[in-house]
């Protein structure tokens, strides 16, 4: 049984949950940039504003679901704790930086180079926190 | 907790692969188990039981 996330020997689960992570990713990254471009205007309703700062939350509401679905189905419990740590190492890391940019961004001076999604910086840090995880259990 | 687990597997002339293979499990998982680095579930430690005919305590040990 070849169930190893450092190789490219996925298993057939693992496979279609790294495919819905990253159509996820890429389309939280899709939808928040183009709302927030559709704001810049300011021409929008206000019921159609709450409407469309939504959209953003279906793909993220989508990662969760995809990694709630893996946990459930991943039957190596190894490989599964392994993901878990690396989760709280991705709920660390994207606490710290958003902390930080957050302090950072208030002051006037600093320019916003570009919009950093939380979800997006959550997402890279587990994927890197697992690859770290794993060639440490090599 | 430790464990006789490389012991055992190497009385067998099993590979960290095979053994993976029979617990349907990964290669890594063996090897974490192997080194303490790991302690197995229940359900886990009854399948190497019986994999190996071998009572459970005879396979984990209490470090206390």
């Amino acid at each position: 049984m070849n169930i190893s996330l450092c190789n490219r020997q996925l298993s057939p689960l693992q496979r279609r949950s790294m495919q819905l992570f990253g159509a996820n990713l890429v389309f939280t990254a899709v939808l928040s940039l183009t709302t927030r471009d559709l704001f810049k205007d300011g021409h929008v309703s206000a019921p159609l504003l709450y409407l469309m700062a939504l959209l953003p939350t279906i793909p993220v509401v989508g990662i969760v679901a995809t990694v709630a679905r893996y946990l459930a189905r991943e039957t190596d419990e190894f490989i599964r704790a392994l993901v878990v740590q690396s989760l709280l190492w991705g709920l660390g890391i994207t606490f710290a930086v958003d902390t930080y940019l957050g302090g950072l961004f208030a002051h006037p001076q600093i320019f916003r180079l570009i919009p950093i999604l939380n979800i997006d910086l959550f997402c890279v840090s587990v994927g890197v926190a697992v690859r770290i995880q794993l060639w440490r259990n090599r | 907790m430790n464990n006789r687990l490389r012991v055992l597997r190497a009385e067998r002339g099993w590979s960290q692969a095979d053994l993976a293979a029979r617990l349907q499990v990964s290669r890594q998982s063996v090897n974490a188990i192997e080194t303490g680095r790991f302690d197995p579930s229940l359900p886990l430690a009854f399948k190497l039981a019986r994999l190996f005919s071998t009572p459970i305590e005879q396979i984990f040990t209490d470090e206390a």
